[in-house]
C-alpha cells in the first residue's frame, strides 16, 4: 500500500516536470514575447532594451526555466511580468474564487445526479428516464457558452430575476458573491449533473443485470432492500472516479463559464495571462491546475482502494 | 421597544430625504472598462496602463475640445502666443482646488507637464509635447511655454486627453489616488473590480448630477454586451454595429452614432517595386471603391475617406470625391509600365478583426485593373513587430489624433512611424508653413495642400472613417453626443 502510494507520487511529480516543460516551450514558440505585446506598436528602439531587460527576457531560455523550476519548487512562482506583483498573491483570491464556484456546484450537481441516475436506471425505458435521460443528452452536448448565454437571456435579461454576470472585486467574500453566483453554478452544474448522471445509470442497470442481484431477486429480496443494501454500494464504486475528474475539471477547466460570466477565478486568469503573454502566471496555473488534477486522481484511486475490499486483496496477493 | 424602533426608522428616513434634498448629485452611472492592461492598470494618466475612464472624470486638462472639435477653455482660461508662435502664454483659472484640498496653481501645471517628457517615465504622450523646451511660471497663474518651433496650433495639443493637471510632487502616488481637480474624486481604486468615484461637491463648473460613478472591470467584449442588457452599466461605448438590432427599437436603451477620427488603412511600402513608382500608388488607390468598402464592412456606419487621414469633423480636412475608376487605374499601371497589371500580397492579421474583410473586398475590387492580390494571414500576436512596416503591403489602424499630429506622425519624411516610407520634400513643407502660420484661413490652406499631395502619390489607401455606436440605458441622461474625451461628465444625470 506505502509502496503504491510512493509509487503514484513519483508519476505525478514527473507528469508535473513534463507539464511545465511542455507550457515554457509552448509560451516560447509562439511569436512574439511579454514585450512586444505588452508595447505593440511602441515594441523597438530604447524602450523594447528596456523592457526585455526589466522582464529578463535577454537571458537565455534554458537558463530561464532552470531558474524558474528551482523557485517553483520552493513555492516561490516568482512576479507576473505585466503587474510586478508576486504570482502568489495574484493567484490566492483566484483558487479561492474557483473553490467557491467548485464546492457550490458539487454540492448542488453530486446529489442531483446521483438521484437522476439511479430514478433513470430503476425505471429504465419507461417514462421518467425517457424524459431525464433526453434532458441530459441535451445538456450535455450543447455547448456551456451557448447554455451560459441562453440562461442569461432567459434569467437576467427576460425574467430580470438575476444578475446576468458577476461583478465583485476579485477578492470578495462569499456573501458579495451570493446573487452573482448562481447562473454561472447552474451552468455549470447542468452539464456535471448530465455526465454523471448518465455514467451513475449505465453502472446501476450493469450490476442489476449481474448474477447476484437476479439470484437475490429470485430468493425474494425486498426490492428497495436490495437496491439499498446490495446494488448502489457496488453500483456506486466506480462513480469515485467519474467525480473526481469531475472536480477537477471544475477547478481548472470551466474557461469558458468564467469568461461568459466575467467570473474572477482560474478560468479566466488563464485567459488573461495568455493573452498578455504572461509567461510566469501561466507557468504557475499549469503546474497548480496539473498538480490539482494528479493530486485529485491519487485520492481517488485510494479512497476506491479502501472501499472495495477486493482490490485491496488482489494487491496483497501480488 | 417596538415603538422605540419605529422612531429610529422614522428619523432614520427623514434625515436620508434631507440629504437628498440637500444634495443635488443624485445616482449611480455604471460603466466599464476591459483591464486592457490587467496589473499594469492606474490612475496616472500619462502611463501606457492609464484606465482613462477614470482619470477623464477626476482629472483635467488646460483646454479641451468643445462640442464642435474647437479649443476651447478648461483649467486654462486665455492663451496667446508671440508673433512667430514660437512662446505661448497660459492664464489660468482661479480658485480651483485639487481634491486633497490644495490649490491649483503655475507649478502644477509645469510639474504635470514636464513628468511627460521625463524620458524615464517613457510616457507615450510626450509626443504632444515634443515641441515644448521649457515651462517658465511667471506669477502663480500664469505660465509660459517655449516651442523649439513655431507651432500655430499648439493649443490642439494641449487638447491630448492624456494631458492632465495634477497636484505638484503627487508623481509617486498619482496611480493609485488619481487625485485631480475632476467632478468626481475616487473613493476606492480596484482595477479588477469596481473602482468608485464620488461626486466632487466643490467642482469649479458646479457639483456633479451624479453622486457616484463605478468603473467596472469587464474584460471579455460579449460580457459587456450582456451587462448593458441586464441594466449592469449604463453606457457601453464599444458595442459592434452587428449588434445595433439588440438594441434599436427596445425603449430601455438609446443608441448613438458618432463618427471618429479612427481610421483603417493598407499601406504599400514607397520604396519597393513595384509601389516606388506613385503612379502605381495612384492605381491602386484609384481602384478601390470606398463607399462599397463602407457598405460591405461597417454595414454603412463609416465615413469615406480619400486617402486623408485627417478626421471629418475636423476643422482641416480636405473634402473630396473620390469614386473607383478602373480605366484610370489601368491607363496609369500602363504608363508605369505594367500593362497586363500587378501582383501584389496583402498582409492582414486578426488584431483587427476587419482588417481581413477589407482585403478580401479589395482583392475583389482591384481584380478588375489588372491588379491581382494575395492575402497572407500572419499571426496577430506579433503584427506590430513583425508584419507591419515589415511587410510591402499590410493593413494598419490608427486613432484619432489632429490633423497636425496624424500627417506628421504618419508620413512625414523624418517620423518613426512613417509606416509607407513616404518622403516628400513638398508634403513637409506645407506641414511646416502651416505650423508657423497664424491666419486660420491660410494654415488650413497649407494643411489641404499636404492631403492634396497624399491624394497624389502617398501609399496609404484609407477608405474611410469609422463611426462609434455608444449605447446608453434610456435613464442616462444629459450625456453630449461627442467622443468620450469631449464628454462634459459634470451634466450627466440618472434617472
Amino acid at each position: 500500500m506505502l509502496f503504491l502510494i510512493c509509487k503514484r507520487i513519483g508519476l505525478g511529480l514527473i507528469t508535473l516536470f513534463i507539464v511545465s516543460l511542455i507550457t515554457f516551450i509552448g509560451v516560447e514558440v509562439l511569436p512574439g514575447d511579454a514585450c512586444t505585446a505588452y508595447l505593440e506598436r511602441e515594441a523597438f528602439g530604447a524602450q523594447l532594451e528596456a523592457c526585455i531587460k526589466r522582464l529578463g527576457l535577454d537571458i537565455p531560455s534554458y537558463e530561464r526555466y532552470i531558474s524558474w523550476a528551482y523557485n517553483a519548487m520552493q513555492g516561490n512562482f516568482g512576479y507576473s511580468l505585466s503587474g510586478q506583483m508576486p504570482i502568489t498573491e495574484v493567484l490566492g483570491p483566484r483558487v479561492k474564487n474557483s473553490l467557491i464556484l467548485a464546492s457550490a456546484a458539487i454540492i448542488i450537481g453530486i446529489p442531483t445526479a446521483l438521484i437522476l441516475g439511479i430514478i433513470t436506471a430503476l425505471w429504465r425505458d419507461k417514462f421518467p428516464d425517457i424524459i431525464i435521460s433526453t434532458i441530459a443528452i441535451f445538456s450535455m452536448t450543447i455547448p456551456e457558452f451557448i447554455s451560459a448565454t441562453l440562461l442569461i437571456l432567459v434569467v437576467a435579461i427576460w425574467l430580470e430575476w438575476l444578475p446576468g454576470i458577476v461583478i465583485v472585486s476579485t477578492d470578495a467574500t462569499f456573501l458579495e458573491l451570493l446573487p452573482n453566483i448562481i447562473l454561472p453554478v447552474i451552468a455549470i452544474a447542468m452539464i456535471m449533473t448530465a455526465h454523471m448522471a448518465r455514467m451513475v445509470r449505465s453502472s446501476v442497470i450493469q450490476v442489476m443485470a449481474s448474477d447476484y442481484v437476479q439470484m437475490a431477486i429470485l430468493k425474494g429480496v425486498p426490492y428497495w432492500k436490495m437496491v439499498f443494501k446490495h446494488v448502489l454500494p457496488n453500483a456506486l464504486l466506480p462513480a469515485i472516479n467519474v467525480v473526481a475528474l469531475t472536480i477537477a475539471w471544475l477547478l481548472g477547466g470551466v474557461v469558458v463559464t468564467e469568461v461568459v460570466f466575467n467570473y474572477p477565478g482560474l478560468g479566466r486568469l488563464v485567459i488573461e495571462s495568455i493573452s498578455n503573454r504572461d509567461l510566469p502566471v501561466v507557468q504557475a496555473l499549469a503546474i497548480i491546475l496539473a498538480s490539482i488534477y494528479v493530486s485529485i486522481n491519487l485520492i481517488a484511486d485510494l479512497m476506491t482502494l479502501m472501499l472495495n475490499p477486493r482490490l485491496k486483496s488482489m494487491q496483497i496477493r501480488k | 421597544m417596538n415603538n422605540v424602533f419605529k422612531l429610529i426608522s422614522v428619523s432614520l428616513l427623514s434625515l436620508m430625504i434631507s440629504f437628498s434634498f440637500a444634495n443635488a448629485s443624485s445616482g449611480t452611472f455604471k460603466i466599464s472598462h476591459d483591464l486592457g492592461f490587467g496589473k499594469d492598470t492606474n490612475l496616472d494618466a500619462i502611463t501606457k496602463g492609464r484606465l482613462f475612464q477614470v482619470v477623464i472624470m477626476t482629472q483635467n486638462r488646460l483646454v479641451r475640445k468643445d462640442l464642435k472639435g474647437k479649443v476651447s477653455e478648461e483649467l486654462a482660461t486665455k492663451w496667446s502666443a508671440n508673433a512667430d508662435a514660437t512662446e505661448w502664454t497660459f492664464n489660468l483659472r482661479k480658485g480651483v482646488k485639487f481634491h486633497d484640498g490644495s490649490d491649483f496653481d503655475a507649478e502644477d501645471v509645469k510639474y504635470s507637464l514636464m513628468r511627460v517628457k521625463d524620458p524615464e517615465i517613457g510616457s507615450p504622450a510626450k509626443k504632444s509635447l515634443s515641441v515644448v523646451t521649457d515651462i517658465e511660471v511667471v506669477d502663480s497663474h500664469t505660465v509660459k511655454m517655449k516651442l523649439s518651433t513655431s507651432f500655430a496650433d499648439f493649443p490642439l495639443n494641449l487638447t491630448d486627453y492624456r494631458l492632465r493637471m495634477i497636484p505638484s510632487g503627487s508623481g509617486d502616488t498619482i496611480g493609485q489616488t488619481g487625485i485631480g481637480t475632476g467632478p468626481f474624486m475616487v473613493d476606492k481604486f480596484d482595477a479588477e473590480g469596481t473602482t468608485i468615484l464620488k461626486a466632487n461637491p466643490n467642482y469649479w463648473e458646479g457639483a456633479p448630477g451624479l453622486a457616484e460613478v463605478h468603473v467596472i472591470a469587464i474584460p471579455d467584449g460579449e460580457a459587456r454586451v450582456q451587462a448593458l442588457l441586464t441594466g449592469q452599466i449604463d453606457m457601453n461605448r464599444y458595442v459592434q454595429f452587428s449588434q445595433k438590432k439588440i438594441f434599436e427599437g427596445n425603449s430601455k436603451f438609446k443608441t448613438t452614432v458618432i463618427p471618429t477620427g479612427n481610421w483603417r488603412g493598407m499601406v504599400m511600402n514607397t520604396e519597393r517595386a513595384p509601389f516606388n513608382d506613385p503612379k502605381v500608388r495612384k492605381a491602386v488607390r484609384l481602384a478601390v471603391d470606398r463607399q462599397e468598402l463602407v457598405d460591405v464592412v461597417m454595414g454603412g456606419e463609416a465615413i469615406v475617406s480619400c486617402d486623408t487621414p485627417v478626421a471629418p469633423a475636423d476643422q482641416y480636412r480636405l473634402k473630396m470625391k473620390c469614386p473607383q475608376n478602373i480605366s484610370k487605374a489601368k491607363k496609369l499601371l500602363a504608363e508605369a509600365g505594367y500593362p497586363n497589371g500587378i501582383e501584389m500580397a496583402i498582409h492582414v492579421s486578426t488584431k483587427e478583426p476587419t482588417w481581413p474583410t477589407i482585403a478580401e473586398v479589395i482583392q475583389q475590387q482591384v481584380a478588375k485593373a489588372g491588379i491581382k492580390a494575395e492575402i497572407v494571414m500572419t499571426p496577430s500576436k506579433s503584427y506590430w513587430n513583425e508584419t507591419w512596416m515589415k511587410k510591402d503591403v499590410a493593413m494598419t489602424r490608427w486613432n484619432e489624433r489632429s490633423a497636425d499630429s496624424v500627417l506628421h506622425e504618419v508620413y512625414h519624411s523624418s517620423a518613426k512611424w512613417n509606416e509607407s516610407y513616404y518622403k516628400s520634400s513638398d508634403f513637409d513643407k506645407n506641414l511646416a508653413s502651416a505650423r508657423a502660420e497664424l491666419n486660420f484661413n491660410k494654415r488650413k490652406k497649407a494643411y489641404q495642400n499636404a492631403q492634396k499631395t497624399l491624394w497624389e502619390e502617398s501609399g496609404t489607401m484609407i477608405p474611410y472613417h469609422v463611426s462609434k455606436l455608444v449605447v446608453t440605458n434610456s435613464r442616462v441622461k444629459n450625456l453630449d453626443e461627442v467622443e468620450v474625451f469631449s464628454v462634459q461628465w459634470h451634466k450627466v444625470k440618472v434617472d
